[in-house]
């Protein structure tokens, strides 16, 4: 075998190199002073390494850590929260039942009651909305009808000219409001 | 590091316990300073370090995935954490899966003829001291490795697990460091 390459002393010490390499290279070693040396060398080194010294820790570091740290929320399962809200719930309902000193049918008897009571009201009152509704929607159509024949009855009175005048005047006083509006609101007014 | 006990700890944490990450802090506080004592230099900013990787820890404790080793979750967060002060003190960050100079090509190479011994230069008293100075000579990427399998005692496994390396290439660079780490010896007066 020829003289050893690094890497293989490096595994050699380390104990890394297949079975029949490490033979072959300790028959090497007992022949050859000079790797012999460079594999002590390594060794040494490595030994050395292994050997420094442990930096101290201060007494109160762990303290030191803890104080700085918040506790962890801790997260419950999701049954168990399920769990707890109803037997919050069940523990609520008793007592709202011992504290009415009334018996568990009669306050089912008085809810059942109560919601048929809501459930008519609210038939009735959806009744007369439905009406007040299709009263209002009437109303609008006539006053809507009037004003087209105003309309129509204007257009055949006064001449296209005069239309032109009266919508020119109409738009300038609508802008002037507007204006007038827009300015009362800048002052503050 | 008995991983099981690990993470029965993590579990009792998230449930609330402080007392379980006391127990955490307290085993791994010590490898922890061993670490980012080496990488940082500074013994008051190492212990600050070292309670922030605890802090962070905490925090994120829930992003934690149980199918990877915690003490290399651990030996990650202090890693960004080291990388970071290195980018902010302007410290080069080397890759470490990119080209590292000489040291590795000399690890396929046969042993030199004429190679110096760093043990004859040193008496072995003193090696301890001189090693630790060599440290903070070394690159710090490479420093970071040879520190996790030396002073750390982290298998190859573990060290690619925490830097997402390959394992050839992590065991590479670490034989590297060490031969740097020998080069630098010689090299001291």
């Amino acid at each position: 075998m020829n003289c050893c390459r690094i890497n293989d002393i490096y595994d050699y010490i380390e104990g890394s190199l297949p079975p029949g390499r490490r033979q072959d290279m300790e028959g090497h070693l007992e022949a050859c002073p000079k790797c012999r040396r460079a594999v002590e060398e390594r060794k040494l080194i490595s030994g050395a390494a292994a050997a420094l010294p442990p930096l101290e820790v201060p007494a109160d570091f762990t303290d030191r850590v803890m104080r700085r740290i918040a506790p962890v929320k801790a997260k419950l399962p999701v049954w168990l929260i399920i769990l707890a809200s109803l037997s919050s719930l069940v523990a609520l309902g008793s007592v709202a039942l011992i504290a009415s000193g009334r018996s568990l049918m009669g306050i089912a008897l008085g809810a059942s009651h109560s919601f048929w009571e809501y459930a008519k009201s609210a038939a009735v009152l959806t009744a007369k909305a439905a009406t007040l509704l299709s009263l209002a929607g009437k109303i609008i159509q006539s006053l809507l009808e009037s004003a087209a024949k105003g309309l129509s009855l204007a257009n055949s009175l006064v001449s296209p000219w005069l239309q032109v005048v009266i919508l020119g005047l109409m738009t300038a006083l609508i802008i002037s409001l507007a204006f007038a509006a827009r300015k009362k609101i800048s002052l503050g007014d | 590091m008995n991983e099981d006990q690990d993470q029965a700890l993590v579990r009792r944490t998230l449930r609330g316990d402080k007392k379980a990450f006391e127990m955490i802090v307290r085993k791994y506080q010590q490898p922890l300073l061993n670490y980012v004592g080496r990488m940082v230099g500074e013994r008051e900013l190492a212990l600050d370090f070292t309670q922030d990787v605890f802090i962070r820890a905490y925090g994120s404790l829930r992003s934690f995935e149980p199918r990877y080793k915690f003490s290399t979750w651990l030996f990650k967060i202090a890693s960004n954490l080291v990388i970071d002060h290195w980018r902010k003190k302007k410290l080069p960050t080397y890759s470490l899966s990119g080209k590292w100079g000489e040291d590795g090509e000399n690890l396929t190479l046969d042993v030199p003829d004429d190679e110096p011994a760093v043990s004859r230069k040193f008496e072995l008293a003193e090696f301890g001291h001189r090693i630790e100075s060599a440290l903070e000579k070394l690159p710090g990427p490479l420093r970071e490795l040879f520190v996790w399998r030396h002073v750390n005692e982290l298998s190859y496994e573990e060290m690619a697990e925490i830097k997402d390396l390959p394992l050839g290439t992590i065991k590479n660079r670490v034989f590297q460091a060490k031969e740097m780490l020998r080069r630098i010896l010689l090299e001291m007066p």
